[in-house]
């Protein structure tokens, strides 16, 4: 009996356990998270990329389809970047700043991006901002005796005028196919008092283009005062790959006529000798009519 | 042969004498007349229409043709094992067997050839295979060896047949005229002269030891043609000995069910004895075995492993979609046959016509759900494609064409064993003689 009320105990507790973990997970409310992010490509027309969530637990699911309205330096129709940015499936709207506010932008070293989000139930009325400082990424290579450097400057706006900004983590990398690689052994470089990072090319061997060409890659990346910047430049750093086309060459998975020496050689000799002996066997027909004819 | 009964030469000659059909035989005649009839119709509707009267789409274009086709390949390989490989071991006991092996391996070789080209789309472009083909291709392979497999498994049917067309062109009144020119036409210069039977007896030998690679390559070749291909189910290094081994299970499954069928409508008791039926029994078993063997290394390795790619194909072929005939063909193709088999009892002539007929049927879902559920699955998922791409069931034209390749082979079968002996008389008489002089 008393093993019986012991079980009875086991189930409840496991029954409640389960059950309430159940309800755990559909307790917690789904919290939106609407993301502001600054870009910036070598040094061109910059733009802003809005990023729409559904956080639940550790969970977050991007959200397709939501309305944004994207503010420069406030909310006013005036200053309005644009109101027909609506998310991806993966969550995302982009936004390039319009030559209608070329104006407001040069007026100041710092703005601010707002942006306003409807359409999607859980984000209707759901705002986010973000205030960026005007920066400027540089990129430029030096070859000294044998070591190839790449150096990075990185300045930003102030008073007019283009400071260099010190302690600014800059990712210096080549670019691959799909992604980036670091060029020595480090990823990251921590810029010096004149904003400037020098980090020595080390993928001697790396395959370029057909001249020889990789695309070298300076990148900032969620900085909270400067946002995202990125730089690239070609240099002749690769090794030239040449293109070696086997279209015309004999290979198993050529035209008939490219068939290679050794499977062709091989097929009829095989096909030689079974094909010989029955040839050889119905001649041995014929021997045994003739026997036959002679034997009358 | 029962070595306890001698029989005199024209006793021998009588018994094995081929027989007109009787009401039974004319039936049997008829019925698989009318099935071929039904093919030849549904092949004429599908040279008219096109291959879309089939149920094959974009993702199976291998149907149940190239499943007829794999099943016929593997049938035929018996040829080999009774005829070549017995006769090279000096087997004695299985010469009543040898005539029954070969007429089943040069009918199944001629519809496994036939049912390739219904699987064309374009029969006419059939031409285009040897102006064209490609040597890299084990399609071209196959086609090689087909044909060299059909003309080696004609000329050991033929040859061992002359000194029997010599007893039949003996007394021609017995025989229809038509039958008389073809016995004159096919062994008229048969003398049986000491010098005759040294070529032909030379000339078999050689045939039989050529035989066995061709055969081997026959059936190597065509589990080729699935296992190059790099698709879940196929992408195997073991499918070759796994097609040979599974081709010589069904191939002795056929000749078990036709020497039952022989022995019963044509009174061969005498010669086609339990005693046959007791050794092609172990050797039934003894193949069913090493085929189990191979299957479970087909599916338990890959099982055990899991892949990704590998994984939806499996689960459907043990637990899915194809579950209960999968587990059909394995119950029905290998496990009970071993189960009736390993015991002396099991090995009786109806046990074993039983057993026999399993096998063959077992073996020829066998090779659908090789070459079917596969196409299925591919790697990319089946995207933006009508809900009748994502499955397959042969259409009626389908299996009114597969049937009918398979009463076309029995009819091979059947009008063979009206014109010639079904059981070699001479090598018999032959036999008989030996063991009476050792008496």
């Amino acid at each position: 009996m008393k093993r019986l009320n012991n079980y009875r105990i086991l189930f409840l507790l496991v029954t409640f356990i389960v059950s309430s973990s159940g309800y755990t997970q559909d307790s917690i409310a789904k919290q939106p998270l609407l993301d502001v992010n600054y870009f910036s490509y070598d040094n061109n027309i910059p733009y802003v990329q809005v990023m729409a969530r559904l956080k639940q637990g550790r969970k977050f699911e991007p959200i397709k389809g939501v309305n944004i309205k994207l503010y420069l330096d406030s909310v006013s129709s005036s200053l309005l970047i644009t109101d027909k940015a609506v998310t991806d499936e993966t969550g995302k709207a982009n936004a390039g700043m319009p030559t209608s506010l070329q104006k407001e932008w040069d007026a100041s070293p710092t703005h601010k991006f707002i942006a306003e989000a409807s359409g999607v139930k859980e984000f209707e009325g759901e705002r986010a901002e973000i205030e960026i400082t005007k920066a400027r990424l540089l990129i430029d290579t030096a070859t000294a005796s044998e070591t190839r450097n790449i150096i990075a400057t990185f300045t930003a706006l102030e008073n007019g005028e283009w400071i260099p900004v010190k302690d600014v983590d800059i990712k210096i990398a080549v670019k691959r196919m799909g992604g980036t690689l670091t060029i020595g052994d480090e990823a990251t470089y921590t810029s010096d008092s004149s904003g400037t990072v020098t980090a020595e090319f080390k993928r001697d061997s790396i395959p370029g283009d057909a001249y020889g060409n990789i695309v070298l890659v300076a990148t900032v990346e969620d900085n909270d005062k400067y946002g995202n910047l990125s730089i690239e430049k070609t240099a002749k750093w690769g090794a030239p790959f040449a293109y070696h086309s086997t279209l015309n060459e004999r290979s198993l998975f050529a035209s008939r006529n490219k068939t290679p020496i050794w499977l062709l050689f091989m097929a009829y000799f095989i096909i030689g000798i079974v094909w010989g002996t029955l040839i050889y066997l119905v001649f041995q027909i014929f021997k045994i009519k003739k026997l036959g004819k002679q034997a009358v | 042969m029962d070595t306890t009964i001698t029989l005199t030469e024209e006793q021998i000659s009588r018994d094995l004498y081929p027989q007109k059909f009787g009401k039974r035989g004319t039936i049997w005649v008829a019925i698989l007349i009318v099935i071929c009839l039904v093919g030849a119709y549904a092949y004429y509707r599908q040279l008219k229409e096109g291959l879309v009267v089939t149920h094959m789409r974009d993702y199976v274009s291998w149907g149940i043709y190239i499943s007829n086709f794999v099943f016929f390949v593997a049938i035929s390989l018996v040829g080999s094992l009774i005829t070549a490989i017995f006769r090279l071991s000096n087997v004695r006991w299985s010469t009543p067997l040898t005539r029954i092996a070969e007429i089943i391996a040069v009918s199944a070789i001629v519809f496994a050839a036939i049912i390739i080209v219904v699987d064309m789309g374009r029969p006419e472009r059939f031409l285009n295979l040897f102006l064209h083909g490609r040597m890299q291709s084990p399609i071209m392979w196959d086609v090689i060896v087909i044909g060299t497999y059909f003309f080696i498994s004609l000329l050991l049917l033929y040859l061992p047949l002359m000194p029997d067309l010599r007893i039949l062109n003996r007394d021609p009144q017995k025989n229809p005229r038509f039958l008389n020119r073809l016995y004159r036409f096919g062994g008229s210069f048969w003398k049986g002269t000491k010098e005759q039977f040294r070529v032909s007896n030379r000339a078999i030998a050689i045939l039989c030891i050529i035989i066995i690679p061709v055969a081997f390559c026959i059936h190597t070749v065509t589990s080729w043609l699935f296992a190059t291909t790099y698709r879940p189910g196929w992408d195997s290094t073991n499918f070759g000995a796994y097609f040979v081994s599974g081709a010589f299970l069904v191939g002795a499954g056929g000749v078990v069910v036709a020497m039952y069928v022989f022995r019963k409508s044509y009174n061969l008791e005498k010669y086609i004895t339990d005693l046959h039926f007791e050794k092609m029994g172990r050797i039934v078993v003894l193949l069913a075995l090493l085929y189990l063997y191979f299957n479970v290394n087909e599916y338990l390795v890959p099982a055990f492993k899991m892949k990704k790619p590998e994984e939806q194909h499996l689960t459907q072929l043990f637990a899915g979609e194809f579950a209960p005939l999968f587990w059909f063909a394995i119950l029905v193709g290998m496990l009970i046959p071993i189960l009736i088999l390993v015991f002396k009892k099991g090995r009786k002539p109806l046990p074993m016509f039983i057993a026999g007929v399993m096998i063959v049927i077992g073996a020829w879902f066998k090779r659908y759900l090789i070459v079917t559920p596969t196409l299925l699955h591919p790697f990319l998922p089946m995207n933006d494609v009508p809900e009748s791409y994502k499955h397959y069931f042969p259409s009626w034209q389908e299996w009114a064409i597969a049937m009918g390749s398979l009463a076309g082979a029995l009819l091979i079968i059947t009008f063979f064993a009206r014109v010639y002996p079904i059981i070699p008389i001479q090598e018999t008489i032959n036999e008989q003689n030996e063991k009476a002089e050792q008496l």
